[in-house]
């Protein structure tokens, strides 16, 4: 398969990950809809190092990998807490940020 | 209609429609599960692409970890115990419009771009060669990611301990 | 102190000493709420001042000719030499208006104490500090060298004008004379100052023997001229009261009396003379306007002759003539004989301030300004005489002074071919005599409700002050008489003028002693036969009404457009622009919606535009 059609599935999955963030309710549906796009990211990293013959795209997926993981740990931490002091997690009612 | 085109579009198939699944259920936990499914089928996608070492990482760290955290996270925050966890969503069509125009954007760029098809030589093993790029010119890069998984954990922790 | 002091230096005393008194009353507090204080120190001042501005005639009586007689220091810099001067300038007339004023100064000064006797000390103080900045400003006035000097006098003298008459400032109808008199006069300014500026554009000086000399040199370039001439003869029909800025005099009575025969009488309105005579080599150059300010001059004369006869408050009597003298002598400036005008001027300053005076005596005793509730003082002649004496002075009787000034002005006018104006003049000084006899008749002599006058008690200042004052008009006459016998007859002059004018005053003071001291012929029929003429004079031509109307419908109405305009329009536009702003802010503040997923929105669209532009960059 040539290296667009790769990309291309990356491409719908970011864009399915992103109406996953925008319409979901739930906090961590928020946060489930950032893994697919951060999934989606990962294959075309690893796309472009395979048809490049480069081994950096890998090593980044990698990392990006290990990061992602600790992310969603400091995220849903956030999400507990908020939900300790709210007793709600859905999106709607968090916006403390309003101006 | 080699057996790659024939893996690529199986493995397409259940990649979008558990992604999908994932932003469409309105019971959240069955979402999760969606997810689950989708990140083995990315892991597959990886093998497909002659990278074996990241389909393990996949599995350890996404499938494995990842939904785990988010599970007991669903778990934690929801009001009613044993009731279906359910949640529905807002604004479908404005996403979907947001969404279906990145889409188009960035397969705009990929339409311009010069078609690349042939996959280059395998010069030698991926997961060797991972594995002496680790500690040969990214270890500094592997030590920091350490420090930054230690100060997730440490920061995690502190957020969620109880007020004594 | 060296031994000579140069007139220079004389000169500045003169105008010092007013100042320091001025300024010593205006900023020590105490000094002037004690009325004794300042008075003291009001007087001394002046008194000092009348001193320097003798020994000033004395001894700088001889001047070198062709050499400047002024003493300047430089002021407005500019390149190529200072853009104006500030000094002193002496000569002939600038002595002489010295004198007069110090003189006329102290006397009021010292009348004013026993006059203005019952006013509030803190008031009282006040009004010697008026007096003293008056005096500085009508010195400095006459002093000055240059055109711009004079102007920050003139303007100063008229700012000391409205505070005197506006003295008593919670009267409203003092209050409003005051700002009458103000603008009235600015209207005149406005002329005074544009011409001084034009004039300097075309010659690029503002010193008056500089200009001279150009004049005499003809280098003064003509283009112009007659129009910047005329703009400065504004200033002085401001001043002086000429038609049609005369309605601001007889309303300037609101002020105390003794400030009337200081500034109305002798020296602030002798302003606008002066300054004719002072530019006369400048006015010689354009002789259309010096006719046009004759035929003014004559006209007022007339014009406020007439409104004195139907008047029946003394003072405003008083203040018409003042009028129609200060016409007199501006019609011998325009006649060619400006000689004649100032020699009036400083004869009729004296005369004049004695009359208004004297009229404080008067009102003193009887408590009302108007003559027929004035009765009998006959058998009080040191009450009497001085006022009957200025009367003579004025109405044109040898051998006082007025007679002698009034024929040679009628002398220069007639030589100068000008028939009408002469013919308005003659008839002017018969209405004259007769309208200041019909004052003399009723409120001295007459049998008004204010008869038994046994125990009026006037203060030995006022009625010392009035005799000095007669003391001095009769010396004058005399000197006049006797320089006049001695030199034989004024050469030019027709040698039936003194007799035709002799003959006129008597008409007059004939008319008036048939019509109010005898019953022989009644006023009323009289007023009658001449009937649109009475009803026309007692309501002033309406000319005050023209100038009320422009000033509520032209003036305020303009003021409150722009008032209207500054609200609305100015202040509009700001308001706009600030409610502009906090309802834009209000409506960007509903972006904030503190909701995550609307940021992400943000974020989506954001890179959606940057495609769009990454596109396009592409193409």
């Amino acid at each position: 398969m040539p290296l667009s059609a790769y990309l291309t599935l990356a491409a719908l999955v970011f864009a399915i990950g992103l109406f996953g963030v925008l319409t979901r309710r739930n906090a961590v549906g928020i946060l489930l809809g950032i893994e697919l796009m951060l999934n989606a990211v990962n294959i075309n990293l690893v796309a472009f190092a395979r048809f490049a013959g480069d081994l950096a795209g890998v090593i980044f997926a990698l990392f990006t990998i290990a990061i992602t993981v600790a992310e969603v740990a400091v995220g849903l931490a956030i999400v507990i807490v908020i939900f300790r002091v709210r007793r709600t997690v859905e999106a709607d009612h968090l916006d403390l940020l309003r101006g | 209609m080699t057996a790659e085109t024939v893996a690529f579009a199986g493995v397409a198939v259940v990649l979008l429609g558990s992604s999908l699944a994932v932003v469409l259920t309105p019971n959240l936990f069955h979402a999760v599960l969606y997810l689950a499914v989708a990140l083995v089928s990315t892991g597959v996608v990886f093998l497909l692409l002659d990278a074996p070492f990241l389909f393990g990482v996949q599995l350890l760290l996404y499938a494995g970890g990842v939904v785990t955290i988010v599970v007991f996270a669903i778990m934690l925050t929801e009001r009613l115990v044993g009731q279906t966890i359910r949640s529905a969503s807002r604004y479908l069509v404005n996403g979907a419009v947001i969404s279906a125009a990145v889409f188009v954007g960035i397969v705009g760029f990929l339409v311009q771009a010069p078609r690349v098809g042939v996959r280059p030589a395998l010069a030698g093993d991926l997961t060797l060669a991972l594995g002496r790029a680790l500690v040969g010119p990214f270890a500094l890069v592997l030590e920091l990611l350490g420090v930054l998984l230690v100060i997730a954990l440490v920061g995690a922790l502190y957020f969620t301990r109880s007020e004594a | 102190m060296s031994l000579r002091v140069g007139s220079a230096g004389v000169a500045m005393l003169v105008l010092a000493l007013p100042f320091a008194s001025f300024l010593l009353l205006a900023l020590v507090r105490p000094l002037r709420r004690s009325a004794v204080a300042a008075a003291t120190v009001s007087i001394t001042a002046m008194v000092a001042a009348v001193g320097a501005a003798f020994w000033l005639s004395w001894h700088a009586g001889r001047r070198v000719p062709l050499q400047s007689p002024s003493t300047t220091w430089s002021w407005i810099p500019a390149d190529g030499g200072p853009m104006a001067t500030v000094g002193v300038m002496v000569d002939e007339i600038s002595m002489a208006m010295a004198m007069l004023i110090t003189f006329v100064s102290l006397m009021v000064q010292i009348y004013s104490w026993a006059y203005l006797h019952d006013e509030p000390r803190a008031s009282l103080g006040r009004y010697y500090a008026y007096h003293s900045l008056f005096a500085f400003s009508m010195l400095g006035l006459v002093l000055s060298p240059t055109f711009i000097q004079m102007f920050v006098f003139w303007e100063l003298v008229g700012l000391c004008s409205y505070l005197l008459i506006g003295f008593w400032y919670d009267r409203p109808s003092a209050a409003r004379a005051a700002v009458k008199a103000f603008w009235i006069t600015k209207l005149g300014d406005l002329g005074f100052v544009a011409g001084i500026v034009m004039l300097w554009a075309a010659a690029g000086t503002f010193d008056f023997w500089d200009l001279f000399r150009m004049a005499n040199l003809g280098t003064l370039p003509h283009a112009g001229l007659p129009l910047i001439m005329f703009l400065i003869y504004l200033g002085a029909v401001g001043k002086s009261a000429q038609f049609p800025l005369h309605v601001w005099l007889p309303d300037a009575m609101e002020g105390p009396t003794p400030v009337s025969a200081l500034i109305h009488a002798a020296t602030m309105v002798t302003a606008g003379v002066f300054l004719v005579t002072r530019a006369f080599p400048l006015f010689l150059l354009v002789p259309g306007v010096l006719t046009l300010i004759a035929w003014v001059g004559a006209f007022t004369a007339l014009l406020a002759a007439t409104m004195a006869c139907v008047e029946t408050d003394i003072k405003r009597v008083l203040a018409y003539s003042t009028v129609s003298q200060l016409g007199y002598m501006m019609a011998a400036a325009g006649a060619e004989a400006p000689g004649a005008g100032f020699n009036h001027l400083l004869t009729h300053g004296v005369f004049k301030a004695l009359l208004f005076l004297g009229a404080g005596i008067v009102i003193h005793v009887f408590h009302t300004n108007d003559i027929f509730r004035m009765g009998s003082l006959r058998g009080l002649p040191w009450l009497w005489g001085p006022f009957v004496i200025a009367t003579l002075a004025l109405a044109g009787v040898p051998p006082l002074p007025g007679f002698f000034t009034k024929e040679a002005i009628l002398g220069g006018v007639l030589e100068a071919r000008l028939m009408v104006p002469f013919a308005m003049l003659a008839l002017t000084a018969f209405l004259t005599a007769f309208y200041m006899f019909r004052v003399v008749f009723l409120a001295f002599f007459g049998r008004g409700p204010g008869d038994a006058p046994a125990h009026h008690h006037v203060p030995g200042l006022m009625s010392g002050v009035c005799w000095t004052l007669a003391a001095l008009s009769v010396a004058t006459g005399v000197a006049m008489a006797r320089q006049v016998l001695r030199s034989g007859h004024h050469d030019g002059a027709p040698a039936w003028l003194p007799a035709f004018s002799l003959a006129l005053a008597g008409g007059g003071i004939v008319l008036a002693w048939a019509m109010y001291q005898r019953p022989l012929i009644d006023p009323a029929r009289v007023a009658g036969a001449l009937a649109p003429l009475d009803w026309a004079a007692r309501r002033r031509y309406g000319i005050d009404a023209v100038f009320t109307g422009l000033y509520r419908f032209v003036l305020l109405a303009f003021s409150r457009l722009i008032g209207w305009l500054d609200r609305y329009v100015v202040d509009g536009v700001l308001n706009a622009l600030s409610a502009l702003t906090l309802r834009a802010g209000d409506r960007l503040r509903r972006i904030q919606s503190g909701l995550p997923q609307d940021y992400v929105y943000g974020v989506a669209l954001g890179a959606l535009v940057l495609f769009v532009l990454a596109q396009w960059r592409l193409r």
